[in-house]
């Protein structure tokens, strides 16, 4: 009986204390299924979608990492072979609008404003053939960039002509060139950061890299309605899935822990002692440097 | 009647025309205020009416948070708001990470610097104190 009250108690015990624990970890999975049904998408309320949509669609967040980790910037990174002249579908047009979104973001964040006059008058062309181009403040933008006066200016209006440009679209039910864009500023954040990747490793990076499974399925989510429309949105739904399939064995997991905080100057600052970490081997991490390197290729291509 | 009609029809559609061109004045200048450091990221305008429960926050947005990076959440309010803007974030878990709003002395901060150290979606509250009406924007910056 003694003994039988022991176990217990010890049970009782050592369940309460793993749940209490802040080393506790706990992992990010896919959901269950292999891909997003195309009906779970066409489900999703337009609200739903401008949420997903505003949360994936920076495209400076990676530029600004590479910046703070001191990493030089290199004009070889910028898809510089796209010719907006030469685009002829809306597929075409809004994938290229985000790519060069990208590739604007970046060279701002590093305050390279000359370079950024020619990728500009790209982005007005195709901008303007997708008659979105109203939204664009290429004049301010312009202004701005030759000056070299007020980064944070530039970086604000750049990003706002975007984020109008994407609403315009969901609301003007062209979702589909909306989702386009927002794939093509993904894809060459995750190319630029792939690629300075090889070049200068760095952990904090690759981890970055790694942890993009977290919103993979979001932008999974984002393509599925169109995945059938034709062959040009059926090859993108294919790309991406085949770069989810090499984040599957990636695993991410997470340590417990109460956020810290402080008052200064008016403000608050808050330290977060839970993390995330990435647990992802060379050979995962080769294939997700492939895999983006050959999709972002092709897309470059001019038709 | 007829001219004045017309003339109505068309100050609204050219009003509706470059609605998209201009920029909302209380987005530009809390996100020129953010600070000497703050590279600007996105925006939420943030505009609600009298609330008579106050158990829900009104205001919801998911966003992706990243580690290894410092953000600023800056809040600003329209002059004629009745309460004070303030955010609450909440990791994927529902777990509280950070309110700018003191329950306990009824402080509000104007901005939360905040050190992310866990990737992940992140749910984005806003609301304004006492559930009472207001507008405003609250701006996210990455600083160094």
């Amino acid at each position: 009986m003694k003994g039988r009250v022991f176990l217990f108690l010890a049970i009782a015990i050592f369940g309460f204390s793993c749940r209490n624990s802040k080393s506790k970890t706990t992992e990010f999975v896919f959901p269950q299924s292999d891909s997003v049904p195309v009906s779970e998408a066409e489900k999703l309320s337009p609200e739903a979608i401008a949420d997903i949509s505003k949360n994936i669609s920076s495209p400076v967040e990676i530029a600004n990492l590479l910046q703070t980790l001191q990493i030089p910037f290199s004009q070889n990174y910028l898809a510089s072979s796209i010719d907006a002249g030469k685009q002829s579908t809306s597929f075409d047009k809004a994938l290229k609008l985000g790519i060069l979104g990208a590739d604007l973001g970046y060279l701002n964040m590093y305050e390279k404003t000359g370079s950024s006059l020619e990728i500009l008058s790209s982005i007005r062309k195709i901008a303007d053939d997708i008659k979105v181009g109203q939204f664009f403040d290429f004049e301010s933008i312009k202004r701005l960039s030759k000056n070299k006066s007020n980064l944070d200016s530039l970086l604000f209006i750049s990003i706002n002509s975007y984020s109008k440009i994407d609403s315009y679209l969901r609301s003007d039910d062209r979702g589909q060139l909306s989702a386009l864009m927002i794939i093509g500023v993904w894809i060459e954040g995750q190319y630029l950061a792939t690629q300075v990747l090889n070049l200068y490793p760095n952990k904090i990076l690759s981890d970055r890299i790694g942890e993009q499974k977290i919103i993979l399925n979001d932008l999974l989510l984002l393509i599925s309605p169109y995945c059938n429309r034709d062959h040009e949105f059926s090859n993108l739904c294919k790309d991406m899935q085949s770069i989810k399939e090499k984040y599957r064995d990636i695993r991410i997991t997470y340590t417990q822990g109460d956020p810290v905080s402080v008052e200064k100057n008016g403000g608050l600052t808050i330290k977060q002692t839970e993390t995330s970490v990435v647990n992802m081997s060379k050979e995962q991490l080769d294939g997700i440097i492939e895999i983006t390197k050959n999709i972002r290729d092709r897309l470059i291509i001019n038709n | 009647m007829k001219k004045t009609l017309i003339t109505l029809t068309i100050l609204f559609t050219l009003g509706m025309l470059s609605y998209g061109q201009v920029s909302d004045p209380l987005i530009s200048s809390c996100a020129a205020n953010a600070g000497a450091d703050a590279k600007y990221l996105k925006d939420f305008r943030i505009q609600l009416g009298n609330s008579t429960t106050q158990s829900e926050l009104r205001y919801k947005a998911n966003m992706s948070l990243w580690k290894s990076t410092k953000y600023r959440f800056s809040m600003c309010n329209e002059e004629n708001s009745k309460g004070q803007l303030y955010l609450v974030i909440k990791d994927d878990g529902n777990q509280l990470i950070l309110s700018t709003f003191d329950k306990k002395t009824g402080k509000t901060y104007p901005y939360v610097d905040f050190e992310c150290h866990k990737s992940g979606i992140y749910t984005i509250n806003y609301d304004f104190t006492d559930g009472q009406q207001g507008s405003g924007v609250g701006v996210v910056s990455m600083i160094k």
